[in-house]
């Protein structure tokens, strides 16, 4: 069930794997955030964002290409889907594209402009945007930009004008427990701390532990100036809508933590 | 299963190994979109599946080298679609073979029927002894490189990699006349792995240094890129940091 976060934007949540090797690794260790004995879910997410017209920002994996369908058909009804934005290229958001554009054949791919090889992923038609492209929606507006961290060289980041929602794809993810699922990070009565950032970025950002962790810090520092988000809605984590710089700052934190000890794991 | 008699010939790197080095063009030059394919005494493996888009050539080729044997499994370094998109057809054409995956949760790489994979661990694929590597230059987190202790290849998905130009497609980078330019490895890196901006080159040689050290390796092999004799990895490793260096050099934080 899709939950409608803020009035016209539905947050869609795949949760489906429990990740046991996770959950062991918590109790290995000091984790104020984790409860022993629950499950740990790193979900993906899909935002739909409907105005005078409709978007979907990714697809969910290929594991739940029957809810993202039905999520769509619940909310939107007669109405059409209007703009398909794949963030990139990766299976957990862009799984179910094909599936989505045969139950909506009139809505226009968008994808990255960004990286080359478009039609490997069979991009090479989609509308591309990057930094300067936005689609207004009528009561929203839509603004993309580069990624600034990122897996895939095909990527994009967007952004919505009216409410200050960055959404940063990978960026900002985080693990959560069972009960957790669809709950914003302000009704949580655990903690999203470095720790918490960290079991998520120090096994999906694994490259962080090979970079200058000063310019890295310096860079986290920029985007927070330039986005100052009032809303962060990843790929991967629950949506912050309070307070969002700080867990932006919380991120140096974490960077310098997988500077120092290396990738903490892998997901899965 | 027909065998078109205009096949491209695999290319033999050792006895036991051969690269199917499929091409696609992009801005001017050519990108490889690599397969490597393993003879054991078990029967042949895949490492990576290739792209559809080269997906009849990839499959005449694994035809015809094979003996119409096809394939007994596919290794994956990761889903990434030019990497892991002919594993269906490859599956409808020669039953349900082994399919490992890399590292992660294959159910949402779209990929339920897969073996997972370990980082830092080994797995025996037809008889054959497989090692799963902490992969330091790659984009998605689920990438692992391979290394296969009967060959002594390291396969290296991503990473190691090098645009090239129409009639080196088939070359090692022993047979370019000094190697592979650094232009070409320069520019293949930093298109394809944006974090290299932020890259300390210390911490990556470093790395890399250490792999060697564990691994004895004979060839690396890499998906997007001509494949390197241990022989010429030096000189490979000397332009690999001279390009991470550049990346990270060109790129300041803006204030």
């Amino acid at each position: 069930m899709a939950r409608e976060f803020i009035p016209g934007v539905f947050w869609i949540q795949e949760c489906g794997a429990n990740l046991n090797d996770l959950a062991a690794a918590m109790l290995m260790g000091s984790h104020d955030w984790y409860r022993q004995g629950r499950e740990i879910h790193i979900p993906q997410n899909a935002y739909l964002f409907v105005g005078k017209k409709t978007l979907l920002f990714d697809t969910l994996s290929p594991a739940s290409s029957n809810q993202i369908l039905t999520e769509l058909s619940d909310i939107l009804g007669d109405r059409p889907l209007d703009y398909l934005v794949v963030s990139h290229t990766d299976t957990p958001h862009a799984g179910n594209t094909f599936k989505i554009l045969r139950a909506y054949p009139r809505a226009t791919l968008v994808g990255p402009r960004y990286g080359d090889a478009h039609e490997l992923y069979h991009l090479e038609d989609a509308f591309k945007v990057g930094e300067g492209d936005s689609i207004d929606l009528g009561s929203f507006t839509l603004k993309f930009h580069e990624a600034t961290f990122l897996d895939a060289p095909i990527s994009v980041w967007m952004t919505e004008a009216n409410t200050g929602m960055l959404l940063p794809v990978d960026w900002i993810g985080m693990p959560h427990m069972d009960g957790e699922c669809l709950k914003c990070v302000d009704e949580l009565d655990t903690q999203v701390d470095a720790d918490r950032l960290l079991q998520f970025h120090g096994r999906v950002f694994f490259w962080l532990q090979y970079v200058n962790a000063p310019k890295t810090i310096a860079e986290i520092g920029r985007i927070n100036r330039q986005f100052n988000p009032n809303i962060i809605a990843p790929s991967h984590g629950l949506v912050i809508r309070q307070d969002a710089s700080r867990y932006m700052d919380l991120m140096k934190d974490v960077v310098q933590s997988i500077s120092d000890r290396g990738r903490v794991g892998v997901v899965g | 299963m027909g065998v078109d008699q205009g096949v491209r010939p695999t290319i033999k790197l050792s006895p036991g190994v051969e690269w199917i080095n499929e091409c696609y063009p992009t801005q001017g030059r050519h990108e490889h979109v690599s397969v490597y394919l393993i003879r054991t005494a078990s029967g042949y493996i895949i490492v990576d599946s290739g792209s559809y888009y080269h997906r009849e050539s990839v499959r005449s080729r694994i035809v015809t080298a094979t003996g119409q044997r096809g394939l007994g499994a596919i290794i994956l370094s990761h889903a990434d679609y030019p990497h892991s998109g002919n594993v269906d057809a490859f599956r409808r054409e020669w039953g349900e073979i082994d399919v490992i995956a890399s590292s992660g949760v294959p159910e949402l790489q779209g990929l339920p029927f897969a073996k997972k994979s370990k980082i830092g661990g080994s797995l025996d694929v037809l008889g054959r002894k497989f090692s799963f590597i902490d992969p330091p230059l790659a984009d998605r987190s689920h990438t692992s490189w391979i290394y296969d202790h009967g060959s002594r290849f390291l396969f290296t998905a991503d990473g190691m990699g090098n645009y090239h130009h129409p009639g080196q497609c088939a070359l090692t980078f022993g047979e370019f006349p000094g190697g592979v330019p650094f232009s070409d490895i320069y520019e293949y890196h930093r298109t394809a792995l944006a974090w290299l901006r932020y890259v300390d080159s210390a911490r990556l040689r470093a790395r890399l240094e250490s792999i060697y050290a564990q691994f004895d390796i004979s060839f690396i092999a890499p998906v997007h890129g001509n494949p390197i004799a241990v022989e010429h990895l030096g000189a490979f490793m000397d332009r690999l940091i001279e390009t991470a260096n550049r990346i990270a050099n060109e790129y300041e934080v803006p204030t």
